[in-house]
């Protein structure tokens, strides 16, 4: 059996509305693509979920961030120390 | 106007006339509002999972939302493989469920299951109506995720006391203005100049677009050789003269080839699925690849794109249409060469001299090829006949061919015939299934003769599992285990319970005349085709292998049959 490579770490920064379930949605797609939650804090901040995570994995970052910009219920992913990604969604609230 | 209503209020908004489903406990508000609609048909399945996958082919044959209703607990969860079926093929359908009342949520009522929970995976989105007052919002914003951008199903969850709570009036809609969009077609250019062997990969992103007229404007324009994959077949009409059919697993040796000897790559309205492309590594190892597509989560997924567009695929097909019509592409040998691939690597079944010969599963196919009209529907199973159809079928349209491509359903074919037909009532639909296939969702035999629905069956029979049995006699060391279904009932028998006319055919010389029978039947017709239990899908590519890695008859193992089961 191959030994795994060392997962590599990332924070990533994600504001969602508050609807019913975000937090599940959001873990749910952080496990399928591939990583895991080693950190996750999060706080009502007026109409929207901050959350900050800590996440491990051997997969492209990228491709999670790109599957969690589709969520409905996100507004915004920022992936910390790098390439900042933002999409915009409810701008008619 | 309570909840119910307003749900019948936004099937009228949104056009929706048609739509599958399955009564009981938490949904009967909606059921007892249907009892006043006089625009809205409801069309009774006999199971839920029915209902979905009917919706599901409702919406494939049409390009229009497809929706479906069930009660809580079990008529939900029976919802669940419809609705990932949709979801993986970016189906546009809207998922209608009743849920337990809102004071008795989490507290393991009677029929109570968590179906936002359940759902999350497989739908685009989903909801659980918490106030009585979102409701409106919700079924105005489910209707317009679900088909735009990339389609898929939006599932929402509504408990009992909702649909009978008095709520609000319906938000007023006002239509987004346009953006004329604008693409920049000189990156794509440069590269398909400066291309020697430009290939074209199209999925079925080009249909869920609405895309198709501008695709083969851009076909025609260019001359690109094309490949598709299952769900594209039809993107470029049977007449194309470029088109070099499926690729991957079970595709043509000339459609690998091109793949393989390309220099550039644009995939358009494709996500590069793994029984597409087979091994990544060896999959079109010279060539540079743009990809187009609605959806850019996509993107560098599985293989790294030199050059990516994201939009509205018509838009996009257009812009490049107008590029190569003033600029055209010097491409006459490469094209010349896939032709002759074509010739000699494509599929061609021979019909079979001897009248007496059992019948061979593609020859069957390319003979239902030639008869049947240009708009005939085929809504496939999942199997070997599946295969058969998508390397034999030519179709005019992919809008002709529904076939469970991402999640493969088995079972997927006669409820989608179903949809289709209520898409389109003058339309010839035939189910092409399997033995296997057609036992998954045969109750649905009774909803064809409750609604007189023309639908015509044609059940190729082997007596067993026939692509898990190939595949245990080629990567398996021919251990068979659990694909044996000779105890099948008779078919005839079972489709005459149902009042349903049938068939039997087993010769060669049988296979026109029950074809033309069928299609002559006025009414539902099943045609039981006996096949022989040992044909293959040829060629086929190992999972995991390279796509060049092809094998054929010529590599079948010498009969070593150990029966394990």
């Amino acid at each position: 059996m191959n030994p795994q490579p060392p997962a590599a770490s990332y924070q990533i920064h994600c504001r969602m509305t508050p609807e019913v379930a975000a937090l599940e949605r959001l873990c749910q797609v952080v496990r399928v693509r591939g990583f895991r939650i080693a950190k996750m804090a999060m706080e009502n901040v007026g109409d929207s979920l901050d959350i900050a995570l800590t996440l491990e994995g051997n997969r492209p970052i990228g491709m999670l961030q790109s599957q969690l910009e589709k969520l409905q219920t996100v507004v915004v992913v920022e992936l910390k120390d790098q390439a900042l990604s933002v999409v915009e969604r409810f701008s008619a609230g | 106007m309570n909840g119910a209503q307003h749900i019948l209020e936004a099937f009228h908004r949104h056009h929706i006339d048609t739509v599958f489903g399955y009564p009981g406990g938490c949904i009967m508000p909606l059921y007892d509002a249907l009892v006043d609609d006089a625009v809205v048909e409801h069309v009774l399945c006999r199971h839920e999972q029915a209902c979905a996958l009917a919706a599901d082919g409702y919406a494939r044959a049409s390009g229009r939302t497809g929706v479906c209703i069930a009660t809580s607990g079990p008529g939900a969860t029976n919802l669940i493989t419809g609705v990932a079926n949709a979801h993986r093929d970016s189906v546009p359908m809207v998922v209608i469920t009743g849920q337990v009342p809102s004071a008795l949520i989490g507290t393991d009522a009677f029929q109570e299951t968590d179906m936002l929970g359940m759902a999350l995976g497989i739908v685009k989105h989903s909801y659980l109506v918490e106030q009585a007052d979102e409701l409106p919002g919700v079924l105005e914003e489910a209707f317009k995720l679900a088909s735009e951008g990339r389609p898929g199903p939006v599932w929402i969850d509504i408990p009992k006391d909702i649909l009978l709570a008095e709520v609000g009036p319906a938000p007023a809609v006002h239509g987004t203005p346009g953006v004329d969009e604008v693409v920049d077609a000189s990156r794509v250019m440069a590269m398909l100049k400066a291309s020697q062997r430009p290939l074209l990969y199209s999925g079925g992103g080009i249909s869920l677009a609405h895309a198709e007229d501008a695709f083969r404007a851009f076909t025609e324009a260019s001359g690109l050789p094309g490949v598709t994959t299952l769900k594209g077949l039809g993107n470029a009409g049977k007449r194309a003269p470029n088109d070099l059919g499926m690729l991957g697993m079970h595709g043509s040796r000339a459609a690998n080839r091109a793949v393989a000897e390309c220099d550039l790559l644009l995939v358009i309205g494709a996500r590069l699925d793994d029984r597409a492309t087979g091994k990544l590594e060896a999959f079109a190892p010279s060539a540079r690849t743009i990809h187009i597509d609605a959806d850019a989560a996509e993107f560098n997924k599985l293989r790294p794109a030199d050059l990516t567009l994201m939009g509205d695929l018509t838009t996009i097909l257009r812009a490049l249409t107008g590029e190569v019509q003033t600029s055209p592409l010097a491409i006459s040998d490469w094209q010349q060469t896939c032709r002759h691939w074509h010739t000699t690597g494509g599929f061609h079944a021979a019909d079979n001299d001897d009248p007496y010969a059992p019948i061979h599963g593609p020859a069957f196919i390319r003979q239902l090829s030639r008869i049947t009209a240009d708009d005939t529907v085929i809504a496939c199973d999942v199997g070997q006949h599946q295969m058969w159809v998508a390397q034999y079928y030519d179709f005019d349209h992919p809008r002709h061919h529904l076939t469970s491509g991402g999640l493969g359903t088995m079972g997927f074919g006669l409820p989608a015939a179903i949809g289709a037909q209520f898409a389109n009532r003058a339309s010839t639909v035939i189910n092409v299934t399997g033995d296997g296939s057609f036992m998954m969702n045969a109750q649905e035999l009774a909803t064809i003769r409750r609604y007189q629905l023309p639908v015509k069956i044609i059940i190729l029979d082997n007596q067993c599992l026939g692509m898990v049995r190939q595949q245990q006699e080629l990567f398996y060391n021919n251990r068979e285990s659990q694909i044996d279904l000779d105890d099948n009932p008779d078919f005839l028998t079972m489709a005459k319970a149902f009042d349903i006319h049938a068939l039997h055919i087993n010769r060669s010389d049988q296979v026109r005349r029950g074809i033309e029978t069928l299609l002559a039947y006025q009414g539902p017709m099943l045609l039981h085709v006996a096949i022989a239990r040992e044909e293959n899908v040829w060629p086929i590519v190992k999972p995991g292998a390279g796509n060049t890695d092809m094998i054929d008859e010529t590599h079948r193992p010498r009969s070593n049959k150990e029966y394990v089961a």
